[in-house]
């Protein structure tokens, strides 16, 4: 029997390199799959949560974020692909016409 | 573990207006699909057709007093929902109305845009509803998806791509937040419902969980810690996406910060209150202070949006039923000022192409009725008597004192010099400078409209807010007691 404690351990140590994933890397898409990478981070956590505690909300919690998060990459390559066409650009420091 | 669902006709009653304005959209999306070569303006009066007939459907359930829950406490209907219902579907049809001139020089996809628009307005009507972590979650991420689109909507302007590509990698970043501080809530608690929290004991879990979710709210309504997406995407964004920006979501995530802390931490009430003060502080100074330097119109909306949030949270740091009060009554006022100040600018940036104050030189001479519009909406949102801003600030401020929060009190009165400084710069461009090109600018009937509207609000708020301020306290009747349940929790209960 693996113990809560493992799960959550888990999830910290993910939810940590997506954090740090977002705020170092530089390229649109490597932010974006960071970003999944905290939401499966909760995901863990919420389905670890939903078996000891015998609650089912936390399972469908979880269910309704992966459809979220899938919705989430539609839209964000979306965006993604239309500014790399505008501007040829992959990185987040090439982005920076506005500022004041 | 069964789940058993039952609902009754009488219960679906409850979402009629979700269902109705469900049905609404895409019956427009339909006839935009179908009908070659129609006139996008049809479009856009089908839409605020529907909006203003679910508009007229809450009113009738506010007047018949229609309450209840729905799907294990997840969705309910009480008057604070009904309230923000309201407040979400009246900017909509304000900003569908000062859309139309502008959405005539897209090339593609006119009808979408009023579909987005409407599909943005129904999660913000389920945001107000809200009444359980997930439904939070997924209404959040609803009526963003409608944004993230909306804001990089102009597809062939890079300034509007960078807008949306910065809005959409920070609002991922903040649903990423959101996720896990409920995963941390639900751990400590077992439930994820509102009401079923109010008895947990304090613990780091609950309160780093409750700080993430505080986090990426405080991003939707754009507070200081929280703010730096708000500036770029206002200016990049399409003018009339940004009005709907700078005032809807505001709305529905307050009304998700107040039913998140009125009714599930109650009792942690000493903790948090600290949080409000230090976030509207700095949100006030902040926004003030940045926007003396801004030279492009959207940009200065912007910062003072930021200072206005810093004021609406000054209610919440009172943390009483009058706190609520006011935060819904200031959200009104600052409804009619802003959307009509955008509407201004709307009017002004289709003819001239341009957003920049330099360009409002001498309006005075261009358009009597714009400059005098905008006059009256920035002296309403510096808070100027009798218009309606000044009852907003004051009655914020009454509930300030309430609580003894006099260093709130003091910092909130020398922003007011301050942000009347900003705005007065504006008018004193538009009446005394003389402007570069002196023809005259001509106002479109939809916009007038706008206009109009906002005029009415703002004065009639601020002359006669008797029958509002009656509607507000309603519509927060039920956290009459939360001053009790904190003083019920105090001699036990240590902060969270």
């Amino acid at each position: 029997m693996i113990p809560l404690s493992a799960y959550v351990a888990l999830s910290a140590i993910l939810f940590m390199t997506g954090l740090l994933g977002v705020l170092i890397r530089r390229n649109f898409i490597v932010v974006l799959m960071s970003v999944e990478i905290m939401l499966n981070a909760a995901n863990i956590n919420l389905v670890a949560f939903s078996h000891y505690l015998d609650s089912m909300a936390g399972q469908l919690a979880a269910l309704f974020i992966i459809a979220i998060a899938a919705g989430e990459a539609a839209v964000g390559l979306a965006i993604i692909i239309v500014v790399f066409r505008g501007q040829l650009a992959t990185n987040v420091d090439q982005i920076n016409l506005l500022k004041w | 573990m069964t789940f058993d669902l039952v609902l009754s006709g009488s219960d679906l009653l409850l979402l009629a207006p979700e269902i109705f304005l469900t049905v609404w959209l895409c019956v427009v999306l339909a006839i935009d699909f179908s009908i070659k070569n129609l006139d996008h303006e049809n479009i856009a009066y089908l839409s605020v057709g529907g909006v203003i007939a679910t508009l007229l459907n809450l009113l009738w359930f506010d007047y018949l007093g229609v309450t209840g829950t729905l799907f294990h406490d997840m969705f309910v209907l009480d008057r604070l929902a009904i309230f923000f219902k309201i407040f979400v579907l009246l900017s909509t049809v304000l900003v569908i109305l000062s859309s139309i001139d502008y959405v005539k020089s897209f090339r593609f996809f006119r009808g979408e845009y009023y579909f987005l628009v409407m599909m943005s307005a129904l999660g913000m009507m389920f945001m107000a509803s809200a009444h359980d972590l997930l439904s939070v979650f997924v209404t959040l991420e609803f009526s963003t998806f409608g944004f993230y689109v909306l804001v990089a909507y102009l597809r062939d302007d890079v300034k509007s791509n960078e807008a949306g590509l910065k809005f959409f990698i920070l609002g991922v970043f903040a649903a990423g937040l959101l996720a896990y501080g409920v995963s941390l809530v639900y751990g400590e608690t077992g439930t994820l419902v509102f009401s079923e929290m109010a008895h947990t004991p304090g613990s780091y879990g609950l309160a780093i969980g409750f700080l993430m979710i505080f986090a990426a709210l405080g991003f939707k309504i754009g507070a200081v810690p929280f703010h730096s997406w708000i500036p770029d995407t206002y200016h990049g964004a399409p003018t009339p996406v940004t009005a709907f920006l700078s005032i809807a979501p505001k709305g529905a995530a307050m009304a998700i910060l107040i039913r998140m802390f009125y009714v599930a931490l109650a009792a942690f009430k000493p903790t948090w209150v600290l949080l409000f003060v230090v976030a509207s502080i700095l949100s006030m100074t902040y926004g003030n202070i940045v926007a003396i330097a801004q030279k492009n119109i959207k940009r200065l909306l912007a910062y003072s949006g930021i200072a206005q949030i810093g004021n609406v949270l000054i209610g919440l740091a009172a943390g009483t039923k009058r706190g609520s009060d006011a935060i819904l009554f200031y959200l009104l006022t600052y409804l009619f000022a802003n959307l009509g100040a955008f509407a201004v600018v709307i009017g002004v940036g289709n003819l001239i192409k341009s957003d920049e104050i330099e360009d409002y030189n001498g309006l005075n001479r261009r358009s009597p009725f714009l400059a005098a519009a905008m006059l009256i909406f920035l002296l309403s949102l510096a808070g100027v008597p009798p218009l309606a801003g000044f009852i907003g600030k004051l009655y914020i401020f009454v509930a300030a004192i309430d609580q003894e929060l006099y260093t709130l009190l003091a910092v909130g009165l020398i922003n007011i010099i301050i942000s009347m400084y900003y705005y007065l710069v504006v008018v004193k461009k538009m009446y005394i400078n003389e402007p570069v090109d002196p023809s005259p600018i001509r106002v479109s009937i939809p916009i007038k409209t706008v206009i109009y509207v906002g005029l009415a609000g703002t004065l009639i708020l601020g002359i006669y807010p008797r029958p509002f301020i009656e509607w507000v306290v309603a519509a927060t009747l039920m956290f009459s007691n939360v001053t009790d349940m904190v003083a019920a929790a105090l001699p036990h209960g240590s902060g969270g």
